[in-house]
């Protein structure tokens, strides 16, 4: 079967694409929403247009669409890449790439239909949990295999990443969208909550960020044509965050009235957030260092490099939002939605990109279709994240500042309209950036490259 | 260490199973036996229904369900406990509130503002970024709003009696015809307002920042020309109130000042003392005064010693 075909690394190239049709997708439901945000009557009375049926689809297609996607198809790459060995099984691993795009569409297709279960990142329905499920047991399968028959003697540090972020982010969709109760996907009372937040904040904790650690962790040290640092700082970057990043989800509803030592150890435990986090950032530049030129000339490397930024700025502005003073100003406001696409996007949005363009013209064998669009898509993105950032952050603050000032939340509305629009501006890069991806991504997939292009980078080594 | 599958695959459960016993099991069970509040009762079917609706609409995208200590919108006469959520399934709390909070939403306003707001928000709140929700359909709508007046629950339940007490009042007035309803509407203020002027002098700013008021706040129901045909109007019972109405009828500054500040429970008139702070209801009272009314008491000699601010008239 055509769909099924068998060929060397076909799985890790589908993802690849898949990703880039989801970020079209995901940006599309982006602006959609800015704009409802700005002039609410513009799609007035449009049911799958409404604002609150398109943000899940939303917050999920850019999650598991797009940044997922691409991370997944960067794992099944960098897992028999690293143990020297081919994927243990590509059918198998297109099974689980079908499953794993359906059980998308049919997540977003029946939340457009109104039909959702409520708890952020767990909205879609049981059909579409269990295929999810279904998608990443399959993955673990391959990956692990792929590992056992390695013909490496060590394990690379990014395979720990991938296995360990595979298995945990089972067991955390598991129980965060409570499948053993198929009509409500949920369980009673304030526990739901926490039980939600664990899972929404294991979703960026240990999905997004271990994958998005892995590719960090293979790309650098080639680009850099340089050994890893520490295999020291390796270790500890590893447990660390699994010890602490799994404990943390309760500071998502620090002023609700959950249990106060919940609350305790989820504000010590994001303030600890710094360990795993900078024992990889320290790590990945002590490799890089002195050789940050490599890094401006393979648009891979460029696009990691951007990532990795991105990252120390979330996980500054994590712990510190994670302390309850602090919340009184930010929580409920645009300011967590300023964070939220820093980390999602910025930080693993943009390596899962970094992933795609150093790891496609490597299945393909030829280099990607035209460097100046993606670098022309890089800058979009880092411009649009940047807007982005300030326009919500600033929005945010005014939001907090009236709430606790004694303003009512509807005399707010006026003061953000401004930032409203800015950000429906921002995200227009967005959407031109995502569909720039896209075109290069099938061009490269499937077209020839252009002959001026593959000299140039021949002259500049960008395809070793 | 030598990192090996079985090492990762085994010392991460390792990691996770006390992870899991202590953020997901442990406050599970312990959450069971989470005695109901003081104010928790059950939900009827129609509410439980309505409450879907809200889930399944994503209304918790935008509105909040529980109040803080340091708040101060609407429902922040009571902060949440524990004890509020033992029937929620899933939670509700929310992330954002790009909205107000809903926790004590029940019997905030009557049903027939509800509708005007589902139909369009912007009829009743123009400068509103709630989306429209009268796709919904008549049916689904009316399950909504039984849920927004469960919210609170049994404190919810007084509340929404009270609205219903009044709103048969209200309508007796109101067909009674309008000298017997200003009589009725003025019988309600307290004594001390009805007979107070406004203190402040009638100033051009004044009635521009009044006009600003009316628009943002005011204008979907009582109209642009302040006739109460403001869009809104078709699902009103009774009607938003033709100011031209109150000419000749002994309105005061103290009066415009109380119904606003106040608002008139039963009818789709709400409470603007959230909103709005003491200059701001002195100015937009004036502005119908003087623009709708064309009778204002503004700024007669019996007013005191005059704020710094105003014009200086005179040897005072
Ligand atoms: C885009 C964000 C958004 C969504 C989605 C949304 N709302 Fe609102 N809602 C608002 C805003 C903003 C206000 C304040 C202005 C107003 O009253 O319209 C509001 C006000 C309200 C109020 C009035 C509160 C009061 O007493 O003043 C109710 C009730 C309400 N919303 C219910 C709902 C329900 C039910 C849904 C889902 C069907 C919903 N909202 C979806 C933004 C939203
Ligand atoms: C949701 C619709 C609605 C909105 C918004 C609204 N009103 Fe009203 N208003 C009414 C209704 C209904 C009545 C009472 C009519 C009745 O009982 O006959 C009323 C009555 C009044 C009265 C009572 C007059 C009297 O003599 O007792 C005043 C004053 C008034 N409104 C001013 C305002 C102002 C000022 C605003 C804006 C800040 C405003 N209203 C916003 C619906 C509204
Ligand atoms: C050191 C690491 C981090 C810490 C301590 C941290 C802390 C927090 C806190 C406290 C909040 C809640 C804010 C509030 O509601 O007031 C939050 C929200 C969020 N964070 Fe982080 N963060 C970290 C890193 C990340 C990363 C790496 C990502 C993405 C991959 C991320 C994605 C998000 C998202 C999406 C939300 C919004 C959730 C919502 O309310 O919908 N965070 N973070």
């Amino acid at each position: 079967m055509q769909l099924l075909k068998v060929e060397e690394n076909g799985t890790a190239k589908l993802f690849f694409l898949s990703s880039a049709f989801w970020f079209v997708l995901g940006t599309l439901e982006g602006i959609i929403d800015a704009t409802d945000m700005v002039i609410p009557d513009l799609f007035g009375g449009i049911p799958w247009l409404v604002f609150s049926r398109v943000r899940p689809m939303h917050t999920t297609t850019m999650i598991f669409g797009f940044v997922g996607s691409a991370l997944l198809g960067a794992s099944i790459y960098i897992i028999p890449a690293v143990s020297r060995t081919p994927l243990w099984n590509e059918r198998v691993g297109k099974v689980s790439l079908w499953i794993w795009n359906i059980s998308i569409a049919v997540g977003l297709i029946t939340l457009d239909l109104g039909y959702s279960q409520g708890r952020e990142y767990a909205e879609w329905i049981w059909p579409a949990d269990i295929g999810i499920l279904l998608a990443f047991g399959l993955i673990f399968l391959n990956c692990i295999q792929t590992a056992v028959r390695r013909n490496e003697k060590v394990m690379y540090v990014s395979s720990w990443y991938i296995l360990a972020g595979l298995v945990y982010t089972w067991i955390i969709y598991f129980f965060g969208n409570a499948v053993w109760n198929p009509s409500k996907g949920a369980i009673y009372g304030l526990p739901d909550g926490i039980l939600a937040w664990f899972y929404g904040h294991g979703v960026v904790g240990l999905f997004l960020t271990p994958l998005a650690v892995a590719i960090s962790y293979y790309i650098v040290p080639r680009v850099a044509r340089s050994p890893l640092y520490s295999h020291t700082l390796s270790l500890v970057g590893f447990w660390s965050i699994l010890v602490i990043y799994t404990h943390i989800g309760t500071h998502h509803i620090l002023q609700t009235p959950v249990p106060t030592w919940l609350k305790v150890l989820a504000i010590s435990g994001s303030i600890a957030m710094i360990i795993p986090v900078m024992t990889v950032l320290v790590n990945l530049w002590l490799t890089m260092r002195g050789r940050l030129g490599l890094f401006h000339q393979d648009i891979g490397g460029k696009f990691v490099m951007a990532g990795l930024v991105w990252y120390i700025l979330t996980c500054i502005q994590g712990p510190v939002q994670a302390l309850p003073i602090v919340q009184r100003m930010t929580h409920l406001n645009n300011w967590v939605i300023a964070h939220s696409h820093m980390g999602v996007f910025g930080f693993s949005g943009t390596i899962a990109l970094g992933g795609l363009y150093y790891i496609l013209p490597r299945i393909t064998g030829r280099p990607i279709y035209s460097t100046r669009l993606a670098d022309v898509q890089y800058w979009l993105l880092l411009l649009g994240m940047a807007g982005f950032f300030g326009v919500l952050t600033a929005g945010g603050l005014v939001q907090g500042n009236s709430w606790l000032n004694g303003e009512t939340v509807y005399r707010t509305l006026p003061m953000i309209h401004v930032y409203f629009s800015l950000r429906a501006a921002f995200g227009v890069l967005f959407v031109g950036a995502a569909f720039i991806g896209l075109y290069n991504v099938i061009r490269s997939i499937a077209g020839e490259p252009r002959q001026r292009e593959i000299q140039t980078e021949k002259a500049t080594g960008q395809t070793q | 260490m030598k990192m090996t599958p079985l090492v990762l695959i085994l010392g991460g459960l390792i990691v996770i199973a006390p992870v899991l016993l202590m953020n997901v099991i442990t406050p599970w069970v312990t959450g069971l036996d989470e005695p109901p509040s003081d104010i928790f009762r059950t939900r009827t079917p129609i509410e439980e229904q309505g409450r879907d609706i809200y889930v399944n609409n994503g209304c918790t995208y935008c509105h909040t369900q529980y109040i803080r200590d340091f708040d101060w919108d609407i429902g922040s006469q009571r902060i949440s406990k524990a004890g509020d959520y033992i029937a929620e399934i899933p939670h509700l709390l929310g992330t954002e509130r790009t909205g107000p909070d809903l926790s004590q939403e029940g019997g905030e306003h009557p049903d027939d503002w509800h509708m005007a707001h589902f139909v369009n928000p912007r009829f009743v709140r123009p400068d509103s970024v709630m989306p429209s929700w009268e796709f919904l359909g008549k049916e689904r709508l009316l399950a909504l709003i039984a849920y927004k007046q469960s919210l609170g629950f049994k404190q919810a339940d007084g509340r929404v009696e009270r609205q219903k007490y009044w709103k048969a009042e209200a309508i007796g007035a109101f067909e009674a015809g309008p000298d017997k309803n200003v009589e009725w509407l003025h019988g309600h203020v307290p004594e001390p307002w009805t007979k107070l002027p406004d203190p402040y002098m009638t100033s051009v700013p004044g009635l521009e920042r009044g006009h600003r008021v009316y628009q943002s706040f005011c204008i979907g129901c009582h109209g642009p020309i302040g006739d109460g045909m403001g869009p809104a109007q078709p699902f009103l019972y009774p009607p938003p109130l033709n100011f031209t109405i109150l000419q000749n009828r002994g309105i005061s500054g103290g009066i415009l000042y109380y119904q606003i500040m106040n608002g008139i429970t039963g009818t789709a008139m709400p409470y603007f003392k959230k909103d709005l702070e003491s200059e701001k209801i002195w100015d937009v009272g004036n502005y119908i005064a003087v623009t709708f009314i064309g009778e204002s008491d503004a700024g007669q000699p019996t007013r005191g010693i005059a704020v710094s601010y105003e014009p200086v008239e005179g040897p005072k």
